[in-house]
């Protein structure tokens, strides 16, 4: 294995411990918040389904840019960059309207252990995502001014594989705030 | 050895159960650590090198044999050690039921609240206990975690804010068992001791029928001056709402403020007066009283038995 | 004699001060050689700032009752003391020899990433500022004990700044330790030298390996349970606030997720100098090096679920003891293998007695009362007399210091002459030697008996109760001579880098590769590394007629 594909995966890792121990606060804390705001009664899982879907779509976008690579098509390239970076940022943007209507009814990380553990969690996350929509960027402009003509990048799989990451992350995180609230 | 305390002087079954495999594990480990040093040394002196000889010795790279045999033996002392824990600890800790608890103990930044259900006695920093008899203790903290250790009778255990512990506590003999809070617990921690005081029954009883009634406030003197000053300097705040200790009977105590001083007349004066200097930081804060005020407080603590 | 050429993984040679000298040298430097040795010399200060605490500590407990030093100054002592120890010497320490001899040792230019390397190194530098500069706040550093433990660390108890800035410097330097992590591990898959395959590995790389692994998977549990601390220090989030619905033992099951690792962090990379020094000084290879390097990665994985015997206490139920408390105790089996098959490497050898062999003989038997001890409080009903007592006190200073810190000592002494060029003086290297095992043994020995008597730790002051001020006394005389052979220490190193004889490329005689270079070696590492058949290619280059199999 490359050794720059080899660090990201183990870094990867490494993060996935560190989002385990934040999925474990949640998850310890789930039954024991009895009064105030709860997942149940204070999140809105359609909507945050529907953005939800636009950061799984990024997962496929990014990918379709790999395949791109390979085949030496930098156009398509950075067509599928620029629309992986088009959903994450949707994504995003969703999961701002979901904190400004929380914090709008007074649900905020010093409310109560609901607040603290889903802001603390979908915040990390969010974190990780916009750290990957900044590698991202810098991806797209070093693609528009000429660089990754392939067949093959570092650069390009590593970010692509971090971004997996990031979505991978999501959907273990949708489904233990959400899918477990209302299911 | 019975002025050592601690697990030289075990004075419950609890504790004589854990002294007994303490001295099992502490006398096989020296055992190893004795075979492993005489094997060293006569390796280092057998072998070591003398100046005139340059050749290399033989060259040996291990042998699975050897290998089985020091994963065997160990494996084996492993398993006793562990079979003897388990013994053991069902033995000091067996689980307590449904049981209502005979002694509540609840810690506070750097004292200890004690509360007797049954009996309704509520008291600080001193437990008395019947010898010869288990009581179950119910264990919580207000502030910060705590520990509850007295070496002699036992096992320790954490106080722990949102998180209720039990324990059996017993004493076989009559004493004053030394003890103190084991986990760091802020500033003060050094002087969060305990004591327990077992006594035989009958004594016992005649503490508990005391400390069930309320002194008659003092009607006469400097303690009925001492009375008043008491409700109008605000020690009341405190000292009736569990922020600070229950004095009610302050004067059948051994020592003040967890142990930082004996219980003296003279001794309470120089507490009030400036607490600061005997356990600093801690949260008995220095009321200014004059030198007349002072007296009187004390003339007025000391009458409550 | 046939040499084979480097793995052509870096073409041009790295930036380094033999080319500009001066101070921007080494500040901008990202040769390996150069950082572990940056690592070598914060850790030693760090050391020295340490072990000062320790001092004044054991100032103030010379004699009961002692008013030296106030409540909330030796509060603020230990909490230094521990987390500078461990965090910013034992840990930096190894991690910095690893740098400076992984890639030395399996034949490559530099680690895989110099510039993570780099960045790993000021993490660690900036973490250590972070901490240190919480003295000069307006109420001083911090005070809650080197686990913090919630909910004293928390705001409402501490309103000082302290755990703050000692969170922060933490998180820092965690960050930096999970690079370094990243760094060895792809180091040592993608850079080895061919021929030089995993069963072939020196000991110390295969323990830096396991280490490396340990520091990946467990750096980020300590990593998101300080983010929440902060979170709830500064954010008012309630994570570990009872009071309002948080969990005090949470936190306690996070930190010891790591922390217990944490320790075989500081005592794997040691074994491996261990490993090191044992068969070159008693001139045989390693017994059973299979069990040794198979033993580790055993230790590395049971590491991970025996956290919470450091929560006996914490009343959890007898069965969740029982569990980790076999656990533990099973550690003690790997481990033994290790100790029996150094003792079995001197076995009909021909010892040596130079200075690291010393210490590493030593290490043997001091971490061994360590390990013993470990055993013993890893049986619930002896901890729930030990716990929080000198008796742990005892135990962690035989592992860290009489294992981990004997190993650097033999480890500093064995590859000074690779490091400097100049051979470390022996005179003083035995002076050091036997005021450091007399001064160890005097401090910390006794600890063991006040810890059963019942002396708590962590207390600024102790009533007068039978035979206690003696023992104290006695442990305040052993860390003044400690003190002492610190000053004889750092003077051997002084004066040896002044004035050391010349060393050679191979004063040691010893086998692996980072011997087979000039001393100490030139930017690029190696002009040609030798052919590797086996496990000590050096070995096999003096001894063409007998080569390792
Ligand atoms: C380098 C660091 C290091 C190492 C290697 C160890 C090794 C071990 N430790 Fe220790 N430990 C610490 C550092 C270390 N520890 C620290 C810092 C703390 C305290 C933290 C704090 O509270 O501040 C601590 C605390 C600590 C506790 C909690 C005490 C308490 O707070 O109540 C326990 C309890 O089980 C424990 C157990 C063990 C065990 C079983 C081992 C085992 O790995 C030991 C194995 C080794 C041997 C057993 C010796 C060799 C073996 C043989 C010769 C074979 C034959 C032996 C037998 C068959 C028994 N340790
Ligand atoms: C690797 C780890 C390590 C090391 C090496 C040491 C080394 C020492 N430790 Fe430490 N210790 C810990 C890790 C370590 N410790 C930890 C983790 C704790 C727990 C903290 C907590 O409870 O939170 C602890 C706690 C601890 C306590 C208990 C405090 C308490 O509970 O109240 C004590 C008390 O005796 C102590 C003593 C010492 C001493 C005397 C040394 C000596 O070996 C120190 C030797 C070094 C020197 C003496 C330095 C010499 C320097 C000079 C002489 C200056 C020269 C000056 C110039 C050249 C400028 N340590
Ligand atoms: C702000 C709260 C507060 C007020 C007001 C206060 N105290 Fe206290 N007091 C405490 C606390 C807390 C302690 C326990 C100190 C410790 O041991 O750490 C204490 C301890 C004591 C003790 C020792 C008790 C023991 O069990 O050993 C005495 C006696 C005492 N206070 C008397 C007084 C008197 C008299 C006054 C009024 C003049 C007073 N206190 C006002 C909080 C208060
Ligand atoms: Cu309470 Cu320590
Ligand atoms: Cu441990």
């Amino acid at each position: 294995m490359n050794k720059n594909k080899m660090l990201v995966s183990f870094f990867i890792v490494s993060e996935s411990i560190f989002f385990l121990m934040l999925i474990l606060a949640y998850v310890n804390f789930h039954r024991s918040v009895t009064e105030g705001p709860t997942a149940a009664n204070s999140l809105n899982p359609i909507k945050t389904g529907v953005f939800s879907l636009f950061l799984l779509a990024s997962s496929l976008t990014i990918w379709f840019a790999g395949i791109s690579l390979k085949k030496k098509n930098h156009k398509m390239l950075c067509t599928w960059l620029l629309l992986t970076i088009l959903l994450g940022v949707t994504f995003l943007f969703g999961q701002g309207l979901e904190w400004v209507g929380l914090i709008k009814q007074n649900i905020t990380i010093s409310r109560n252990v609901f607040g603290t553990t889903f802001f603390t969690l979908t915040g990390f996350h969010g974190f990780h995502v916009t750290v990957g929509l900044i590698m991202l960027l810098i991806l797209l402009g070093l693609a528009l001014a000429g660089d990754f003509k392939g067949p093959e990048s570092d650069a390009v799989e590593s970010v692509s594989i971090y971004w997996h990451f990031v979505d991978g992350v999501w959907i273990v995180v949708f489904s233990v705030i959400y899918l477990w609230a209302f299911l | 050895m019975d002025k050592l305390g601690g697990v030289f002087n075990a004075s419950s079954p609890e504790m004589e159960a854990m002294v007994d495999l303490t001295l099992f594990i502490i006398i096989v480990a020296v055992a190893i650590l004795g075979i492993i040093t005489i094997a060293i040394t006569y390796i280092l002196i057998r072998y070591r090198r003398r100046s005139a000889d340059t050749a290399e010795p033989r060259q040996d790279f291990g042998s699975t044999k050897v290998e089985i045999v020091w994963t065997v033996i160990p494996a084996l002392i492993v398993g006793v050690f562990f079979f003897s824990t388990i013994k053991t600890m069902y033995a000091v800790n067996p689980p307590f039921g449904d049981r209502e608890p005979d002694l509540v103990i609840i810690g506070h930044q750097w004292w200890w609240e004690l509360f007797y259900p049954k009996s309704g006695v509520r008291t600080a920093n001193e437990v008395h206990i019947p010898i010869g008899k288990k009581l179950l203790v119910r264990l919580n903290s207000v502030d910060v975690i705590h520990d509850f250790w007295v070496p002699e009778l036992g096992p320790k255990i954490d106080l722990v804010p949102g998180h209720t512990n039990h324990i059996w506590l017993s004493a076989s003999k009559p004493g004053v068992y030394l003890g103190a809070c084991a986990e760091f617990c802020g500033v003060q921690h050094a002087n969060m001791r305990i004591r327990v005081i077992a006594e035989t029954q009958e004594d016992f009883d005649k503490w508990q029928e005391e400390h069930r009634k309320i002194p008659p406030t003092p009607t006469t003197g400097e303690a009925a001056l001492g009375a008043k000053l008491f409700q109008e300097k605000a020690c009341t705040n405190c000292h009736l709402t569990g922020v600070g200790p229950d004095l009610t009977h302050l004067s059948s105590r051994q020592t003040l403020a967890a142990g930082a001083l004996e219980n003296t007349p003279s001794n309470l004066v120089k507490w009030l007066k400036n607490p600061e200097k005997y356990k600093p930081s801690s949260y008995m804060p220095n009321m200014k009283l004059t030198d007349v005020e002072v007296n009187a407080i004390v003339a007025y603590l000391e009458a409550l038995k | 004699m046939s040499r084979i050429p480097l793995v052509p993984e870096i073409t041009e040679p790295l930036p380094s001060i033999r080319e500009s000298e001066g101070l921007l040298a080494w500040v901008a430097s990202i040769d390996h050689k150069q950082i572990g040795i940056m690592y070598l010399i914060a850790t030693l200060f760090f050391f020295l700032v340490g072990g000062i605490e320790a001092l004044l500590m054991r100032i103030q407990l010379v004699r009961p009752e002692n008013d030296f030093i106030s409540p909330e100054v030796f509060n603020q002592l230990f909490t230094m003391h521990g987390t500078t120890m461990i965090f910013f010497v034992v840990m930096p320490f190894l991690i910095g020899i690893g740098v400076y001899l992984v890639p030395l040792m399996i034949g490559a230019r530099d680690m895989a990433f110099p510039r993570l390397n780099a960045l790993s190194y000021w993490l660690f530098v900036l973490g250590g500022l972070l901490l240190y500069f919480s003295f000069f706040t307006q109420s001083g550093a911090p005070d809650v004990g080197w686990f913090a433990y919630t909910p004293l660390s928390e705001k409402p108890f501490t309103l000082n700044k302290g755990p703050t800035y000692w969170v922060l410097g933490l998180l820092a330097t965690g960050i930096g330790s999970v690079a370094s992590g990243l760094n060895n591990i792809v180091t040592i898959i993608t850079l080895r030298t061919p021929g030089l395959t995993m069963r072939r590995l020196p000991l110390f790389v295969w323990m830096i390996l396991v280490t490396s692994f340990l520091l990946i998977f467990v750096m980020p549990i300590i990593t998101s349970a300080f983010a929440m601390l902060l979170l709830d220090r500064l954010l008012g989030a309630t994570f570990f606030m009872p009071a309002t619905g948080g969990s005090a033992i949470l936190y306690q099951h996070f930190f010891w997720g790591f922390g217990h690792p944490e320790v075989y962090i500081l005592i794997l990379p040691a074994f491996g100098i261990i490993s090191e020094v044992i068969p070159v000084f008693s001139r045989k290879p390693i017994y059973g090096y299979e069990f040794v390097a198979g033993s580790t990665v055993a230790i590395g994985l049971l590491s991970l679920g025996v956290w919470a015997h450091h929560m006996f206490a914490v009343g959890l139920g007898n069965v969740f003891n029982a569990f980790f408390a076999i656990a533990s105790m099973l550690i003690a089996i790997p481990t033994g293998i290790k100790v029996l098959n150094w003792t079995a490497t001197m076995w009909g050898g021909k010892i040596h007695f130079a200075t690291p062999m010393l210490f590493a003989v030593t290490f043997l038997i001091e971490f061994v009362v360590g390990g013993l001890s470990g055993v013993a409080i890893a049986s619930p009903p002896i901890d729930w007399q030990a716990t929080d007592t000198y008796f742990i006190v005892a135990h962690f200073h035989y592992t860290l210091f009489g294992g981990s810190l004997f190993a650097i000592f033999a480890g500093v002494y064995y590859w000074f002459p690779k490091m400097s060029g100049r051979m470390p003086s022996e005179r003083l290297g035995k002076w050091h030697f036997w005021l450091t095992v007399i001064g160890f043994n005097l401090t910390f020995l006794v600890q063991h008996l006040l810890g059963l008597m019942g002396m708590p730790r962590r207390v600024y002051t102790y009533h007068d109760l039978p035979y206690w001020g003696d023992m104290n006394l006695i442990s305040t005389v052993g860390s003044l001579i400690l003190g002492l052979s610190v000053i004889v220490f750092v003077w051997n190193i002084i004066a040896s880098l002044r004035s050391g004889i010349p060393a050679g490329n191979n004063p040691w005689n010893a086998w692996t590769l980072e011997w087979a270079t000039t001393s100490p070696p030139p930017v690029h590492n190696f002009d040609l590394v030798p052919p590797v058949h086996g496990r000590r290619p050096l070995w096999d280059l003096a001894h063409p007629d007998m080569p390792d199999k």
